[in-house]
């Protein structure tokens, strides 16, 4: 028990099985069909995959903000630091296990999420100091003047000169606003910190000045991050693991060697084949073919399988399940069912 | 230089420049850019938000007036055509659009969005321009029963098959790409590529490739152009500019590409501070308030752009031709 106990004291985020689905009048939208996602305490976890994936559903449940007409995950639990944000109701339904209140109190102060357009993030009636000094004021017992000092803090850490807490947020440019963005998830001090695309929509030294000072600050406050980006050249350089994503499921997970050395997955090996290799210009693309699939409307057994290149005859039937092929890496792949060739990519 | 009478020069632009009126002043959008470009190559534009790589593409076709400078599309200066002239060389010049999803008219049909250059530019025959639509359609890699699809029917990639497909009508010499894979996944993203790259092949095609992802610009180029607040600061043969950038930006950005490779040990450059406002720019190097090599000539005389080795032409005090 108290084996478990310290376990479990190591993990911020825990989301089990978590099922996510949009019904609409003619066709159920599977969002996410069935995940599990650990992240340990100060650890960065990303999460890739192209649109779709449903990695921003992903991170819109542990906030309890999945949008209409879902509102809520179909099933499975998601603890954060220990606390439940779901649970399984008599019926075998999954419905919040928190009210409202606690669901407010959660969001900016133990999780803090950064969109990825700073453009439509900030409000832009209101000084950027206003701004973060509303989230400390909100979840913190502070007065406005306390409030201030600390927005004026965050917006020094970030580095924009505190002065510029009297500014709207037009007056700022991309790189800046997504600066003022982080400060105003930072401000207190959040366990958990949900980047989505936080870099996506600025240039690239720009975005390099930014992942720069995110990494500084996730050492500095010791924050575990989920870090959502289809940009495999950030994973690379910001994530201790890696969770691959298509159509709603996790279909590669390890660390960083696993996934970038030991690709299993013939999905995450399309995704790399598809990158053009900046070493080597010659290199001709190998695209994955076709498309992603329908989520309304997905294959019966693998997600992939029409696109895949190693399709057998039973990915066309049969889901593959979650095999181990070490104590890090994990694939759901046909390819590695029992006794078959394990190093096949 | 003595070699230059052999090249086969398409398109030959010469001290373009495109200033905007704007409140604070004027907006140098691009400033005196130069540059030629051989028939079947593919130049490779590429800078960050704002250093007039768009306004530049739009310029050589004329689809904002330029506010001087030439360009020579084989031999014959287009700046000064009249309209119509003009209209009769689109043919022969095309563009991409970057985004799929607004550069399409969403209540035509793929097939009337492909047939419609085929009716401006004459083809009578309704039998002839759908048979063309076909051969188009089959081109670019679309299935014959999408003819009837409306545009919010497909996903980016097909989208942006159709504009390749209408770009390609009337078998043009020159298309400029204007970030024509930016809105695209990965894996569609390689697939649109690959796709461009086989016509470049079967068409003897030059391209303009406008980027900001130099990963791709790398892969898709033979030569690159750098633009920075709109001045070209430095311009070379793709390999030349990857192995040995030469100026102090093209550095940091090179730099600053995030590889998908664990094992890459690059050293970054981190640029300190915000691109400068281009509304009145000082007569300076542009880049001298980010540059940490910048001197006071930097920051009172504007560098032109020299060749400072064989095709590698760079604009920086810093560097004197070999």
């Amino acid at each position: 028990m108290s084996n478990d106990m310290n376990k479990t004291n190591d993990v911020m985020l825990d989301i089990k099985n978590l099922v996510v689905e949009f019904k609409t009048e003619d066709e159920t939208v599977q969002a996410i069909n069935g995940i599990d996602l650990k992240i340990n305490k100060g650890k960065t976890h990303g999460l890739v995959g192209e649109t779709g994936a449903g990695k921003t559903t992903t991170a819109l449940s542990i906030l309890n903000l999945v949008p209409f007409p879902a509102e809520k995950p179909t099933a499975g639990t998601i603890e954060l630091d220990g606390v439940h944000l779901y649970k399984t109701n008599e019926k075998g339904e999954c419905v919040p296990a928190l009210t409202e209140k606690d669901y407010q109190s959660i969001r900016g102060e133990k999780v803090a999420m950064i969109f990825q357009d700073p453009m439509t993030a900030l409000n832009p009636i209101f000084t950027v100091g206003d701004q973060i000094a509303e989230s400390v004021r909100l979840h913190q017992n502070v007065d406005q003047a306390k409030a201030m000092e600390r927005a004026r803090e965050m917006l020094e850490l970030v580095g924009i000169p505190a002065k510029r807490a009297d500014d709207y947020p037009h007056q700022f440019s991309g790189g800046m606003k997504q600066r003022v963005v982080i400060a105003m998830a930072l401000a207190c001090n959040p366990s958990l910190l949900i980047a989505d695309e936080p870099t996506t929509a600025l240039d690239v030294t720009i975005q390099a000045q930014v992942l720069e000072m995110m990494r500084g600050l996730r050492d500095k406050f010791g924050t575990s991050v989920l870090m959502i980006t289809h940009d495999l050249g950030i994973i690379a350089e910001m994530c201790d693991e890696v969770s691959v994503m298509y159509a709603g499921r996790i279909v590669e997970y390890g660390n960083l060697e696993d996934i970038f050395d030991n690709t299993r997955h013939p999905y995450t090996q399309g995704l790399f084949n598809s990158l053009p290799n900046i070493e080597d210009r010659k290199a001709e693309l190998k695209p994955i073919r076709g498309l992603m699939p329908n989520p309304a409307d997905l294959p019966k057994g693998c997600a992939f399988c029409p696109r895949c290149d190693y399709a057998m005859e039973i990915c066309k039937t049969v889901r593959p399940e979650r095999k181990w092929l070490s104590e890090t890496h994990c694939v759901e792949c046909h390819l590695y069912d029992d006794g078959k060739d394990v190093s096949k990519l | 230089m003595a070699n230059e009478t052999k090249r086969d020069i398409l398109l030959d632009v010469q001290h373009l420049k495109k200033y905007f009126n704007v409140a604070g002043g004027q907006l140098h959008a691009v400033d005196d850019v130069s540059f030629t470009l051989e028939r079947g190559k593919t130049l490779g534009i590429v800078g960050e938000s704002g250093c007039g790589k768009s306004t530049t593409g739009r310029a050589i076709l004329r689809l904002i007036e330029p506010t001087s400078g030439s360009v020579y599309f084989e031999g014959q200066d287009i700046s000064k055509l009249s309209k119509e002239e003009m209209r009769k060389l689109r043919k022969e010049i095309q563009i991409i659009f970057q985004d799929p999803f607004s550069s399409l008219n969403p209540r035509q049909t793929v097939s009337q969005t492909i047939e419609e250059p085929l009716k401006i530019h004459g083809m009578k025959n309704k039998a002839e321009r759908q048979a063309r639509v076909r051969e188009l359609m089959e081109t670019v890699g679309l299935a014959e029963r999408l003819a009837n699809a409306y545009p919010h029917e497909l996903d980016g990639g097909r989208r942006q098959r159709i504009g390749i497909a209408r770009a390609l009508a009337m078998n043009p010499k020159f298309i400029v790409c204007d970030e024509p894979v930016s809105a695209l996944d990965v894996s569609i993203q390689a697939q649109i590529l690959n796709l461009m790259k086989d016509i470049q092949r079967k068409h003897g095609i030059t391209y303009i490739f406008i980027t900001h992802d130099l990963s791709v610009v790398n892969h898709f180029s033979d030569d690159i152009a750098v633009m920075y607040l709109g001045r070209m600061v430095e311009k070379a043969p793709a390999e030349a500019l990857f192995e040995e950038p030469l100026h102090p930006y093209t550095k940091a950005l090179l730099s600053a590409i995030p590889v998908p490779n664990i094992h890459s040990k690059k050293e970054r450059i981190l640029l300190k501070g915000e691109v400068t406002s281009p509304i009145n720019p000082p007569k300076a190097c542009r880049f001298a308030s980010r540059c940490e090599y910048a001197t006071d000539k930097c920051r009172c005389e504007e560098p032109e752009l020299i060749e400072v080795k064989p095709d590698h032409f760079v604009a920086c005090h810093l560097l004197k031709k070999e």
